[in-house]
């Protein structure tokens, strides 16, 4: 087994709102080895994207704590990236410089942070669009760069919050191939939060089936499929063995969750 | 159809023109206090030849710009604080809240209690017109910045100084610029309510003294001269604003 560089334990994560506090996190503990590629799947409102974001240094635990690479996080650290659902690229920089901030404010000088940005726009197929501004840009193409901009620190964990959630399903299967032929040729570990379970298994070694109300983790699902994958292993009777177990325990979770908020 | 349109819109201000010297020459109105186009042409050809003309114009065009300058400065480095740090807002917020819906010709007696003449006082009316609509257009404009944009620039180790430099202001600037277009058209007001209450040269003052005068053509060539001056400071900063947010 290899090492772990990220631990989660017993982290929760309460938020004040008007009608009091809400437990949005209760007591998740995981961890993920190095260079492991860990879904988050569960329904909207289960904390999953709360627990992202813990793990990116943008939100402080309650209780509990998260540890990425020996160190406890407590605001972002540039060896975590984040891709966001939304691209968020700034919008008065190019594609290059876009990928360049992260370089920059790190400190390399501006023909470092040059390559580096044009290695990565090589890396995702947008050479044609170096000097382009992100308003031109088709949403999956968007989505790219800031999956470059984010790997152009070389993070040690890359965080992904529902990264194609926004795009069509026709790019989401493109974005999603081409996700897998990336993460080869990356050293990095990754925790993608998804809704959708077709893309948890396509993605993910493992995945982490989370509950609504509070949010916890229901089971932790080994995904033992060959790799290369591509969307094609989705007619794969392991692929939908493994699907079927995951729809059977959200169904009968949902069903629990429903009798529980209609008897309260 | 839009030929048509295009047609009569060329015509509008020469119709006008016509319309205006044909009425004036007819007697049925009062020539000495509504002289005809071409006497206030002339009005305006005597005053550019004494020279006069380009010192009002320097005086003027000096107290507006320095006052928009300054005011504008000082409104974006304030909009930026108060926007930014919740502790500054909470001291001057309130204070500026109280100060802004004063209307700045209001102003114009106290000033002169201060600062007399004096070009100081001027300046202070133009810069005081225009900070506090630059202020809570950057203030408005600091804190509407994409919350996304802020957490992808941390995410990427943006250190604190950048990102207020770089993030936040130009994420604002769409805000900025529309509270410095306004601000363009107060610095005029504000620059006639200072010269109205006395100076020694500048496009207004000349307006007073010639109504005092009686030089009714010159009046209404200052004017137009005023008028000309907003038309075109608006205009330069409309395409300059176009270049600078160009990624709109």
């Amino acid at each position: 087994m290899a090492r772990t560089i990220i631990s989660v334990a017993d982290l929760s994560i309460v938020f004040d709102t008007p009608q009091g506090q809400v437990i949005a996190v209760d007591r998740v503990t995981f961890s993920v080895a190095h260079g492991e590629f860990v879904c988050i799947v569960g329904p909207s409102g289960c904390g999953k994207s709360t627990v992202l974001n813990t793990i990116a240094g943008l939100e402080t635990p309650y209780s509990g704590a998260v540890i990425v690479d020996g160190k406890p996080m407590q605001r972002p650290r540039p060896d975590v990236g984040m891709v966001f659902q939304q691209p968020h690229l700034f919008p008065w920089k190019s594609v290059r410089k876009n990928i360049a901030h992260g370089p920059r404010m790190l400190g390399k000088s501006r023909s470092e942070a040059r390559a580096i940005a044009d290695g990565l726009i090589e890396m995702i197929g947008l050479n044609r669009f170096a000097d382009a501004y992100p308003h031109t840009l088709s949403g999956g193409m968007q989505q790219r760069v800031a999956i470059a901009r984010a790997l152009a620190n070389q993070p040690r964990v890359l965080l992904m919050d529902e990264p194609f959630g926004a795009l069509d399903a026709q790019t989401r299967s493109v974005m999603q191939d081409s996700l897998l032929e990336l993460r080869d040729r990356i050293d990095a570990t990754v925790v993608f939060v998804t809704h959708d379970i077709d893309e948890a298994i396509l993605l993910a070694d493992r995945v982490l089936i989370m509950s609504a109300g509070p949010g916890r983790i229901l089971r932790d699902l080994g995904v033992d499929l060959p790799r290369p994958r591509s969307n094609a292993i989705m007619l794969d009777p392991a692929y939908l063995a493994l699907k079927k177990d995951c729809l059977d325990l959200i169904r009968s979770e949902g069903r629990r969750a429903f009798d529980q908020s209609s008897a309260g | 159809m839009k030929r048509l349109n295009i047609l009569v819109g060329a015509l509008s201000i020469p119709l006008f023109v016509v319309a205006w010297e044909v009425i004036a020459r007819s007697g049925i109105v009062n020539a000495v206090l509504f002289p005809p186009p071409s006497v206030v042409a002339v009005a305006v050809l005597e005053w550019v030849r004494s020279g006069q003309f380009f010192l009002d114009l320097g005086a003027s065009l000096y107290r507006v710009v320095t006052g928009f300058v300054v005011g504008a400065a000082l409104g974006i480095a304030l909009g930026v604080l108060t926007g930014q740090f919740a502790l500054v807002s909470s001291l001057l917020s309130p204070l500026f809240h109280i100060l802004r819906p004063i209307p700045p010709i209001a102003f114009v007696p106290i000033v002169i209690l201060w600062f007399g003449l004096s070009e100081t006082g001027k300046l202070f009316l133009v810069v005081w017109g225009v900070f506090f609509t630059v202020w809570l257009s950057t203030h408005i404009g600091v804190q509407k910045v994409d919350r996304g944009l802020i957490r992808a620039a941390q995410m990427l180790g943006t250190p604190r100084r950048q990102m207020l430099q770089e993030i936040v202001l130009l994420g604002a600037l769409p805000y900025i610029v529309v509270g410095l277009r306004t601000a363009i058209s107060i610095s005029f007001y504000t620059l006639v309510a200072a010269e109205l209450a006395g100076a020694f040269a500048g496009i207004v003052y000349r307006i007073e003294i010639a109504q005092q005068n009686l030089q009714t053509g010159q009046v209404m060539g200052g004017l137009a001269a005023l008028g000309l001056m907003s038309f075109v400071a608006d205009r330069l900063f409309a395409a300059v604003a176009e270049r600078t947010v160009w990624w709109r």
